[in-house]
């Protein structure tokens, strides 16, 4: 009897416990997907891009599954969740914060300035904003440009509004690109949810060929628009810290004019042939070297040291080292080319071969 | 005859803050309590000092990774930083001593068998107890906030009595003083959850050493657990796995979400710590 009331005792102390970790923890159950008015591609994508930016905060989760090797400094793109804190204050204002265990990395813009604080090294970076990049107020009528995106993706994919969808708590759409058949790629469907009601993008997933988790998925975990405190969008570096200006785009030193790389093919396995940075590996002499015996001492500064990996390949076209992530695939080749797209490893040698 | 009733004891419990004062004071009358508090205290000089006399940011290398590397130059972070530092270890380690002292020692010295026999409610005993736990929690937190909030302010400096914030923003005195506060009271909860889990296995046995061995080895498990990747969905479970979070207040804006959940993570372990230790100690012989 005695032991039967401590076995009794054990298992609802036990129950209790699960229940009560589950409840603190258990994140808001997934519920029946919202019921919206149908609306075509075409419509959402340019309501989309006619949309008015309100300010937000929100926090954006990242999902990652790519596979790709860890970088040092960038967790954020090693396999794993990471989570960003967002705030928006329209007008090209906005403040990122990216944490990590013991630090965080903070993006400002205030609309005029760009701000890079890293507080691992207290070191503030400063760019003039909007420089370097496209102007995006085109005179193009959105809805027109809209028709034509689509009309582009049209000849290699599939574009459906599919379905409806909670994301972060607000009901939205689900826009779905899935390849063309014909089209050779390791991606088997790309899906973006636009919050019905502002019609901004909320999450992104990717889905690659053979497997049923996304390899990549951006997207809001958390999101509330509405004013935001002004003070969030200035910074001013905190007494103490290193204040650079970062260089301007033109005075990057390692990539030359016209060296961009050169597109192979179109659509979904578009493949990109271009040229390795100066002095980087893979322009080793003899690029039949196996692992672990490359001479040291030749890679530059912050060159990201792309010979320790991959696996060795060789064909018609020379050799090199092959690197495989669950959505695409990289070739280095001894000579100094790379060969990057969404492709099985076949088709970047028939691109590298031509 | 008259004088004899109004004699009649009406009172048939002790006061409660007698009750409480006596225990407190019992506890902090242990020389051990006295040592493990004033080595907690040394906690936050012995990280400002190594800081002061190894130089601030700018110098090159920096003090290594990690929050004490904020410390630099940056003299309120140091309290928060020596809170996350003596969290992991020395602070479960003082709640766990004064747990196992409370109901193992008690039964050990043959003690614990006058307390019960006394015509006092069991749970009124662990209530007691618990009290003397508690005390010893708020105490050695209290301890390290503010000896760390000195040292940072005499020892370390900072720009002129303020905090800068992992985000880069510089926070006034008070506020930083508000996070060092918030921190506190955050680790005290963690801590009260670790103490609640020593009182219900302290209750069951009457050897102290097994209280400290079954508290330590737990935290170091939970470490082993958490740093499996393929055991990635017993996170939320592990209590430890949410001590991470006191970071969070060096952040601006401040984000609730890992301190909430950990905290209510930690009250889900003192609530079953706290019931099992009132179920065991209400059958239990001396």
């Amino acid at each position: 009897m005695g032991r039967r009331r401590w076995v009794g005792a054990g298992l609802g102390a036990v129950l209790v416990g699960a229940v009560g970790v589950g409840l603190v923890v258990a994140p808001a159950g997934a519920s029946a997907a919202p019921v919206l008015p149908p609306v075509s591609p075409e419509d959402l994508v340019s309501s989309v891009m006619t949309a008015d930016r309100q300010p937000f905060a929100g926090e954006v989760e990242v999902d990652n599954a790519l596979g790709l090797p860890a970088v040092p400094g960038v967790p954020q793109l090693a396999n794993g969740t990471s989570s960003v804190r967002v705030w928006s204050g329209g007008e090209g204002r906005g403040r990122v914060a990216l944490p990590s265990s013991d630090g965080e990395r903070t993006l400002v813009s205030d609309g005029t300035t760009r701000w890079a604080y890293d507080s691992r090294d207290r070191t503030a970076t400063r760019a003039p904003a909007g420089e370097g990049r496209p102007d995006n107020a085109d005179n193009q009528d959105p809805t027109t440009a809209a028709t034509q995106a689509i009309a582009t993706l049209r000849q290699s994919s599939t574009v459906a509004v599919d379905g409806t969808a909670e994301v972060a708590g607000r009901a939205a759409y689900q826009l779905v690109l899935t390849p063309l058949p014909t089209e050779r790629t390791l991606l088997r469907e790309v899906r973006v949810a636009v919050d019905a009601e502002t019609r901004q993008p909320l999450q992104l997933t990717v889905l690659a060929q053979g497997s049923g988790e996304p390899a990549l998925q951006v997207g809001f975990s958390e999101i509330a628009y509405g004013p935001q405190d002004p003070s969030l969008f200035t910074f001013t570096p905190p007494p103490g810290t290193t204040v650079r200006d970062a260089p301007a785009r033109g005075d990057r030193p390692d990539r030359p004019e016209g060296d961009q790389g050169q597109r192979v093919g179109d659509g979904w396995d578009t493949v990109i042939v271009g040229r390795a940075p100066q002095g980087q590996p893979g322009q080793q002499p003899d690029g039949q070297q196996p692992e672990g015996q490359l001479p040291e001492g030749q890679q530059p500064e912050g060159a990201p040291d792309l010979s320790a990996l991959g696996t060795p390949v060789s064909g018609p076209w020379g050799s090199g080292r092959v690197i495989t992530t669950a959505v695409a695939t990289v070739i280095v080749t001894a000579d100094g080319r790379i060969a990057a797209g969404a492709v099985p490893q076949q088709v970047l040698t028939e691109a590298l071969a031509r | 005859m008259t004088t004899l009733e109004t004699r009649t004891p009406t009172r048939t419990t002790a006061p409660l803050g007698r009750l409480a004062a006596a225990e407190v004071r019992w506890v902090l009358r242990r020389p051990r309590t006295l040592v493990l508090l004033g080595l907690l205290a040394l906690v936050p000089v012995a990280i400002g000092v190594g800081i002061a006399l190894t130089g601030g940011p700018g110098d090159g290398d920096r003090d290594g990774p990690g929050l004490v590397a904020a410390v630099a130059g940056n003299g309120l972070v140091l309290p928060i930083a020596a809170m996350g530092l003596a969290l992991t270890l020395l602070l479960p380690l003082t709640v766990a001593t004064a747990s196992a002292d409370a109901l193992a020692g008690e039964a050990s010295h043959g003690t614990l068998r006058g307390l019960l026999l006394a015509p006092v409610g069991r749970t009124r005993l662990v209530v007691m107890k618990a009290v003397g736990v508690v005390t010893v929690a708020v105490l050695a937190v209290l301890l390290v906030a503010v000896v760390g909030v000195i040292t940072g302010l005499v020892v370390v400096g900072g720009p002129s009595g303020t905090m800068i914030t992992l985000s880069g923003t510089t926070l006034g005195l008070g506020e930083a003083l508000g996070r060092v506060l918030l921190v506190a009271a955050w680790t005290v909860v963690q801590l009260l959850a670790v103490a609640a889990v020593a009182l219900a296995v302290s209750a069951f046995t009457e050897h102290p050493l097994v209280v400290l061995a079954a508290v330590l080895g737990g935290l170091i498990v939970f470490g082993v657990l958490a740093a499996i990747p393929s055991l990635e969905w017993l996170q939320p479970l592990l209590l430890t796995s949410g001590w991470s979070a006191g970071t969070d207040a060096l952040r601006d804006p401040l984000p609730l979400d890992g301190l909430v959940s950990s905290t209510g993570r930690a009250l889900v372990y003192l609530v079953l710590g706290v019931g099992i230790t009132v179920w065991r100690m209400r059958r239990r012989d001396g």
